[in-house]
């Protein structure tokens, strides 16, 4: 109860930010859209007449996938950074539920605020253009969210390393980068490309959404025990780091 | 005697070449507020920090409630709220109720049990009608009185306090020192204050430790330590500055300071009064007031340290 709590505390900040910030958020739909739009006229209009529906469901997959694994990755490591420029972090490191916990659910928060946005700004592209995607939600968000998770993890490994080390902006860019490369490569059946993080859960969403293969139900699990590997790892590296900022007195400075 | 709920022994923390605190003991008697005096430097923060267990200690125990921070940290803090220096404490891109709301509920409370709780904070500190304003527009006073009420907002038992009054003004400080005595002599509260300002911590405090180096060096009632440093001064007020003949020929009379167009002395003896005031008849100067001042807080707390350094 007390955890559900703490939840409903992130999504309201969520909410509260998003409102005092307005010009941004309002410039964050713009920009979305944008985007969405810039998708659906730009396969049409490269493609001609013969572009078929795969272009741009692929288009949009790897888009969603690369946008929740951005954020999925940075979270952490920015949320501590900014709360220790604002200087309230020890205050969250005075909750008796754990400062681990505030920044699991914070970047819960931010994944799900994610989907909703994103499927608002899908349809709100399909109802401008005309042009609807038969893309089965559900199931796309099913697997991303399993799949970020274990990107959850390499952030709270990033936060980590942020409490001691302050900036780590450079290594979050490397990181970033080298996961779109990493994206590309062979995971089924097992190669040692699907031990990586997040690579196979993207792979499979991309392959079952834009060319309709299916995959037995142990690829699955094994992409659900990939996250929560790389989760407990993230978890277990951010409670050492903690434990050594404590020690060094490093949690207050910035 | 009130049982200890706040139990600090042989606490001991090193960084490097640096002791910040070593090996100090002392306990916090529940319903009481106890004061951590100390010149900058001098282990406060870090004393403070490691019962908060934000700072994790070398050696020594600390324990809170009778459960051990280093092993029972989460049980300790549902019962803990501090407000510590050199940080905001809040967000202040939201409002004092936002802010009560949020920290609320990063400690577990149930939304609906907040409310109620938030609109006391609020009304007692005197936040009400800014409750719905953004607090970057707050003066430093309000944004403190925020810090305070969010600290306070799961009724913690027990209150921790860093420089609560730093960059404040007298009327602030006087409603936050007001608002302190209220909560632990009507709610029972314990409250543990490491302060610069000698007159709140005398107006709020019943105890004091005063600490330097990272040592305890005492550790007294205020009534105490008044009766042990109890000297009288004597002030005298002139139409100008005193000229250094004067300063010169008063100088063996005991410890003389002069603060503007006022001398103050502490004289070695009473019989030196009388050549006291010959002295300043002599050097014909006219003379607009003359007291006796007890030694204040201040005072001690400068003996104290000087004392230590001999």
């Amino acid at each position: 109860m007390k955890t559900l709590n703490l939840f409903g505390a992130e999504g309201r900040m969520m909410y509260w930010s998003l409102r005092r910030y307005m010009f941004n958020t309002v410039a964050m739909v713009v920009v979305m859209f944008l985007i969405f739009m810039g998708m659906f006229w730009g396969v049409k209009t490269i493609g001609g007449s013969g572009v078929t529906g795969d272009s741009l469901d692929s288009m949009l997959v790897g888009y969603i996938l690369w946008v929740s694994a951005m954020l999925a990755l940075s979270n952490t490591g920015t949320e501590i950074l900014n709360e220790s420029q604002k200087g309230t972090l020890e205050q969250l490191y005075l909750s008796p539920l754990g400062a681990h916990r505030i920044f699991f659910f914070r970047a819960l928060v931010n994944i799900i605020f994610n989907f909703v946005f994103i499927t608002a700004m899908l349809y709100l592209s399909m109802a401008a253009t005309g042009r609807w995607m038969t893309i089965n939600l559900p199931y796309l968000y099913g697997m991303v969210f399993i799949s970020t998770l274990s990107l959850v993890g390499i952030s709270f490994m990033m936060g980590g390393l942020g409490l001691i080390h302050k900036k780590i902006g450079s290594l979050n860019g490397i990181l970033s980068f080298g996961l779109i490369g990493l994206m590309l490569l062979p995971t089924y059946p097992v190669t040692p490309y699907a031990f990586l993080p997040f690579i196979a859960g993207a792979a499979a969403v991309r392959n079952s959404i834009v060319h309709g293969a299916s995959f037995p139900l142990w690829w699955y699990a094994f992409i659900a025990v990939n996250s929560i590997f790389y989760m407990a790892m993230g978890l277990l590296i951010f409670k050492k780091m903690e434990t050594k900022a404590r020690r060094l007195n490093k949690m207050s400075q910035y | 005697m009130a049982e200890s709920c706040i139990q600090v022994k042989d606490l001991t923390k090193t960084y490097a070449d640096l002791t910040a605190v070593n090996n100090i003991s002392f306990d916090v008697r529940t319903g009481e507020i106890l004061g951590i005096l100390g010149p900058n430097g001098s282990g406060k923060t870090t004393t403070l920090k490691s019962i908060l267990g934000l700072i994790e200690f070398d050696k020594g125990t600390v324990q809170v409630n009778g459960l051990s921070i280093k092993k029972e940290r989460s049980r300790i803090l549902t019962d803990v709220g501090a407000v510590l220096e050199g940080a905001r404490n809040i967000y202040w891109h939201l409002t004092p109720m936002e802010n009560l709301t949020y920290f609320a509920g990063i400690r577990g409370m149930p939304k609906k049990n907040i409310a109620e709780r938030a609109e006391y904070l609020l009304e007692s500190l005197e936040l009400t009608d800014v409750a719905s304003k953004e607090i970057r527009q707050f003066s430093a006073g309000m944004k403190q009185k925020c810090a305070l009420a969010c600290a306070f907002i799961h009724d913690p038992s027990i209150l921790l306090l860093d420089e609560p009054t730093l960059g404040l003004d007298v009327e602030i400080t006087r409603t936050i020192m007001d608002w302190l005595l209220d909560v632990v002599e009507k709610e029972g509260k314990t409250i543990l204050i490491t302060s610069h300002n000698m007159d709140f911590v005398e107006a709020t405090c019943k105890r004091i430790l005063i600490i330097r180096k990272g040592e305890i060096i005492s550790h007294e009632t205020v009534r105490s330590l008044k009766e042990k440093f109890a000297r009288k001064h004597f002030v005298v007020d002139l139409t100008t500055e005193p000229p250094e003949t004067l300063l010169e020929s008063i100088s063996t009379l005991g410890s003389v300071s002069a603060h503007g167009n006022s001398l103050k002395i502490e004289l070695d003896a009473v019989e030196h009064l009388i050549p006291l005031m010959k002295a300043v008849e002599r050097a014909e100067v006219d003379m607009t007031d003359f007291r006796s001042v007890e030694n204040d807080l201040e005072d001690i707390f400068l003996e104290v340290i000087r004392e230590e350094e001999k």
